[in-house]
């Protein structure tokens, strides 16, 4: 993040003397939630601020990938320092404490010489304020970009982000900020970790603790099989029967096939013996066992307490030969012991009295290698409460010649001796075991003897005693008791060691854990109740008054956003429907989002056309609908919406018009129903519907010279007039331009439920649109009353053509203008028609022309005749 | 990704309008009661994890519209319905006489296996009670479930209705997990037992 370029993007943020020294990408720590921002030092003159900037991309690309968070200006208020997490050595982010107007920031960086820079770039920042000791009003040029970083921001949302997220780290109650909830960042697929860190923070309210006395043995056997030996003066010497024993061996087998194939019959004899020689007093099970080559763990446990050891899991760690064989290394089980975690490792680190920094290292490599994979996420080394290592650590005494150090050790003055261990020296200068504690060392050099004996080594390498085998520790509360070789077990060159401990581990009172999770289960359901998608309407009933053919009729519903989380809403399909609504309203949108206390308004539109009026008219459909408005993720809110339809003679079929002698409006809409299903029809009903020949005999009277006619388009407005007129009824003659009247003629026809020609006769007469004679034929198929009126509009259509050099008009215009209305498509495949090609619907439309065409040029005299 | 739950069940209550359905719900995830009456349009939910016998349930509990005109729209959202809760009004006989109706959309909408619990809510004012605890029991016992006298607004065995039905779901969900254990290993041993009556004919 320090590249020129990089630097430029931060940079184009500010405006000219506002240079930015230095930026750099760091986590902002909010409890345990961690997430990336940039974080920029900003010089003025002779002042400085720290900006603390959200950037969409990391490394950010553009201006745009960049926002201003948060300034927080270098002077008297202004405190910086750093940490390292103390409890944890092994971690080296660097942790850049901010303190300014009261409020604490923190940001986990990693180390590295721009972190450095940025560092020292602050105190020297700082430094520079404290020689000036700059007035306010310095500091004016980061009021204004803070005045411009909340004009930038228009929404709400944003704003808050902008406002203040320094103070959400102290006053969250709940650790998950609300806001990353709200914008998504920490989803409730989070809970979980948050209960464990809730609970984990509680756990002094439901927990008590409870001592167990745990005995620790390490023995180096040198490859000696355990034969008819007993080891009850090591593992059962106390008074005591131990709860938890955990034993260590290490050279269990020095056989090349042991090393090679990691498989020896060794394990399971000592670990026999060690069965067989457990406290007498108590009764034992084996936990868990573990054995990379020649070292092996195994755990025991009073079988009371099995039930509250869990997640027991082992590991082991090679770091012999290539840094990775098992000839040296450690072997460790983890496991819980009620809410206490607790890990032992037993070890058997690198040899010879020179090599202690290969034995640190090899304590470094354990450490760091130990991974146990039960846990999700899988556990360290260090993540646990309790830590016991034991084992052949080899340290040794190297700065005292043997012959002193024996005489020493004869005359019990073990003090001189112990200050020249290896272990102890290392440890005081941290190099190894930091954090570890080990209890005073009172017994004799446990290395190295002539096998059988209680004699130092004889042999010709004439070995310095050392204390090789030792047991240490690491957390709390653990009290050691005991620390103890046992040189009555002479088959080694080796002397067993034992260490005893009081170990207080925390035992859940699962009354009080209930109650607690439950108290805690409730805060989150309630919090996630609370950041359901919330929405309130202004009604839930929409009505319309009074609905005529073809005049839109639109009412707004308000969504309000009144939840805590950005909602998307959609209206959705119910049941089998196709939409999400009927066909005669519009909704817009249907789909959205709303930030938190914003609305929108949606128009439904209501519009009764010449698709959904015959089905009105004929009782199929109502003026009815349920919408259903759902939120995404949450709940759905149910829309009714209602109107009264006034019927019109437009989207009623030919058939139920010729019985209509009256206007429409006077027919009970019982009546119309009854027509449209051919129930009760008259008499004598007209030939053609009275509407048809109002509007026919109009153009006639008045159009028949008009230039265009057919051909401009007519006002909506007197098309209305002429729908009232015609539904109505009218002493006064129709309304409207003939213009208009021959356009709702036209509308007339298609708005009817089927075409003049039906749909079960479309195919056939395209197919016998080039026929004069077979076109005829389909004619003369249609029911009677559609022939009439086919024929009648033809027969005018003639007529027109008559005053050609008036009206302008051309057979060939009439009839792909009429074609189109007496051979409509149907609706299905009107649906298709995306699908069809534009070649294959020009050809269609060619025949229907092709079609009306011959009843427009021959004589129909006798055709009516008939 | 770990869950902080052991099982997630949908509930569903249904009964007629102004029984206190939304009631219910409010003052089981919410402990909250509004006295004003505000009728559901649509259908909400809420959830609650409870822990049922040391097994952590979370819950997804769908208050729907009681409206009679909502039926066919609400009847979608019995599938995969764990639980249904029938709620009726101990002071209104019409809305007990539903029950029977209500029933009706569970069997018709709802999958096979499906919990039932009849509520009998607004427990809370003696002198209002028209629909009798022993004839509301005959009634739960002929039709083989559970019957609850509740009152959200006293919060009076909310919890207990809601904890007993949350135990039925898990209760069969885990004897259907049996059953389905079970099965496996008749096949299991099906398959055995043809094995070696084939090796017989050879």
């Amino acid at each position: 993040m320090s590249t020129p370029e990089q630097l430029a993007i931060v940079q184009s943020k500010f405006t000219t003397g506002e240079i930015v020294v230095i930026a750099m990408e760091a986590m902002l720590v909010q409890d345990w939630l961690k997430t990336t921002r940039l974080i920029a030092l900003v010089n003025k003159g002779s002042t400085n601020a720290l900006v603390i900037l959200l950037t969409s991309r990391t490394p950010p690309q553009v201006y745009s990938d960049l926002t201003i968070e948060k300034i927080l200006p270098i002077d008297q208020d202004f405190q910086c320092d750093i940490g390292t997490d103390e409890e944890q050595k092994d971690v080296t982010d660097v942790y850049l404490n901010v303190t300014c107007r009261k409020s604490r920031t923190i940001f986990e960086m990693r180390p590295g010489i721009t972190t450095t820079n940025l560092v020292s770039a602050i105190f020297q920042a700082i430094e520079v304020y404290q020689k000036n000791k700059n007035p306010t009003t310095d500091f004016l040029w980061i009021q204004k970009l803070t005045g411009s970083v909340r004009n930038l921001d228009s929404t709400n949302d944003r704003l808050l982000s902008a406002a203040d997220p320094v103070i959400e780290l102290e006053s969250s109650d709940l650790v998950v900020s609300r806001r990353n909830i709200a914008t998504g960042k920490s989803p409730i697929g989070t809970r979980e970790s948050v209960v464990r860190y809730q609970m984990a923070c509680k756990e002094d309210d439901y927990t008590y603790t409870k001592t167990l006395r745990i005995f620790i043995g390490t023995w180096n056997v040198n490859g000696q099989p355990p034969n008819a030996i007993t080891l009850e003066q090591w593992l059962s010497s106390d008074e005591v029967p131990p709860d938890l024993y955990a034993i260590g061996f290490q050279e269990l087998d020095l056989s090349k096939e042991a090393f090679l194939f990691n498989d020896t019959p060794r394990e399971d004899e000592w670990r026999q013996v060690v069965a067989k020689s457990l406290h007498h007093k108590a009764e034992y099970e084996q936990v868990a066992l573990v054995r990379l080559v020649g070292m092996m763990l195994i755990i025991f446990s009073q079988s009371s307490h099995l039930p509250h050891i869990k997640n027991i899991c082992i590991d082991t760690v090679g770091t012999g030969i290539m840094g990775k064989m098992g000839n040296k290394g450690g072997v460790a089980v983890s496991c819980c012991i009620h809410n206490t975690s607790v890990c032992f490792v037993n070890a058997h680190l690198a040899a010879h009295c020179e090599e202690y920094e290969r034995r640190n290292q090899d304590y470094a490599d354990i450490c760091a290698r130990l991974n146990f994979q039960t846990y999700v996420p899988p556990k360290g080394f260090k993540d646990h409460d309790q830590i016991y290592w034991l084992g052949d650590l080899n340290y040794r005494i190297t700065e005292m010649d043997a012959q002193t150090a024996k005489q020493l050790i004869a005359d019990g003055n073990l003090a001189p001796v112990l200050a020249l261990d290896q272990l102890e020296q290392q440890r005081r200068l941290s190099r190894v075991f930091v954090g570890f504690r080990e209890a005073e060392i009172k017994f004799k050099p446990t290395y190295k003897y002539d096998p059988g004996t209680d004699n130092w080594d004889s042999s010709e390498k004439g070995r310095a005693p050392a204390w090789c085998d030792r047991v240490l520790w690491k957390g709390e509360p653990i009290a050691s008791l005991t620390y103890q070789s046992h040189p009555e077990l002479k088959i080694s060159d080796h002397k067993p060691v034992s260490a005893t401990f009081d170990s207080k581990v925390r035992v859940i009172d699962v009354t009080k854990y209930r109650k607690i999770h439950e108290e805690l289960m409730k805060k989150l359901d309630k919090l996630e109740n609370e950041f359901l998608p919330q929405v309130t309407v202004d009604t839930t009933e929409i009505i319309y008054e009074t609905l005529r053919f073809d005049e839109p009729c639109a009412k707004e519903l308000i969504v309000a956003n009144t939840g805590q989380v950005p909602v998307k809403f959609e209206f959705i399909k119910k049941l089998d429907d196709t939409s999400y609504c009927k066909e005669w309203l519009s909704i817009t949108p249907y789909t959205d989002f709303i930030e938190p206390g914003q609305k929108c308004d949606i128009k439904l539109e209501v519009c009764v056309d010449k698709r959904s009026a015959w089905k009105l008219n004929s009782g199929e459909d109502k003026l009815y609908d349920i919408l259903v408005l759902h939120l995404v993720n949450g709940k759905d809110i149910f829309i009714t919406v209602t109107g009264t339809y006034e019927r019109s003679c437009f989207g009623c079929s030919i058939e139920a018009l010729v019985h209509i002698p009256v206007p429409i409006r006077e027919v009970p809409i019982g009546r119309i129903m009854e027509l449209e299903n051919n129930k009760n029809t008259s008499q004598d009903p007209y030939y053609v519907p009275k509407e048809i020949w109002l509007l026919v005999d109009r153009l006639y009277r008045h159009g028949i010279k008009t230039p265009g006619l057919f051909e401009t388009q007519g006002l909506h407005s007197e098309i209305l007039a002429i729908r009232d007129w015609l539904d109505n009824g009218s002493q006064d003659p129709m309304p409207g331009s003939v213009h208009s009247v021959a356009e709702a003629l036209l509308l007339l026809l298609d708005s009817t439920a089927e075409p003049l020609v039906p749909y079960n006769l479309h195919r056939i007469g395209l197919s016998a649109a080039t026929n004069y004679l077979q076109c005829k034929q389909v004619i003369m198929q249609l029911p009677e009353i559609r022939r009439t009126v086919f024929l009648y509009i033809c027969a005018f259509l003639q007529e027109l053509l008559t005053h050609t050099q008036d009206n302008g008009l051309d057979a060939k215009t009439l009839a792909s203008l009429f074609g189109s209305f007496f051979l409509r498509d149907s609706p299905r495949s009107r649906d298709d028609r995306n699908q069809r090609s534009k070649s294959t619907q020009a050809i269609c439309d060619r025949k229907k022309a092709a079609f009306v065409y011959h009843f427009l040029i021959n004589d129909q005299s006798d055709f009516v005749g008939r | 990704m770990a869950r902080d739950y052991d099982h997630l069940f949908k509930l569903l209550i249904i009964g007629d309008s102004g029984v206190g359905k939304s009631s219910l719900l409010l003052r089981f995830a919410d402990n909250t009661f509004n006295g004003n009456y505000i009728t559901t349009i649509g259908v909400d939910f809420k959830i609650r994890t409870v822990d049922v016998d040391g097994e952590r349930v979370k819950l997804q509990i769908w208050d729907t519209a009681g409206q009679e005109r909502f039926r066919t729209i609400t009847s979608t959202y019995y599938r995969g319905t764990h639980g249904v809760i029938v709620v009726y009004d101990v002071t209104s006989g019409d809305s007990f006489a539903n029950v029977k109706r209500w029933l009706h959309e569970i069997e018709h909408n709802c999958d096979v296996v499906v919990n039932r619990i009849l509520v009998g809510n607004k427990n809370d004012s003696p002198n209002q009670k028209v629909v009798l605890t022993e004839d509301a029991q005959r009634f739960a016992n002929q039709m083989g479930i559970k019957l609850f006298e509740t009152s959200a607004k006293d919060n009076t065995n909310v919890e207990e209705m809601f904890t007993a039905i949350t135990r039925e779901v898990l209760r069969t969900k885990k004897e259907s997990k049996e059953r389905q254990a079970i099965k496996t290993n008749e096949t299991v041993n099906l398959r055995k037992s043809t094995k070696q009556h084939r090796k017989k004919c050879c």
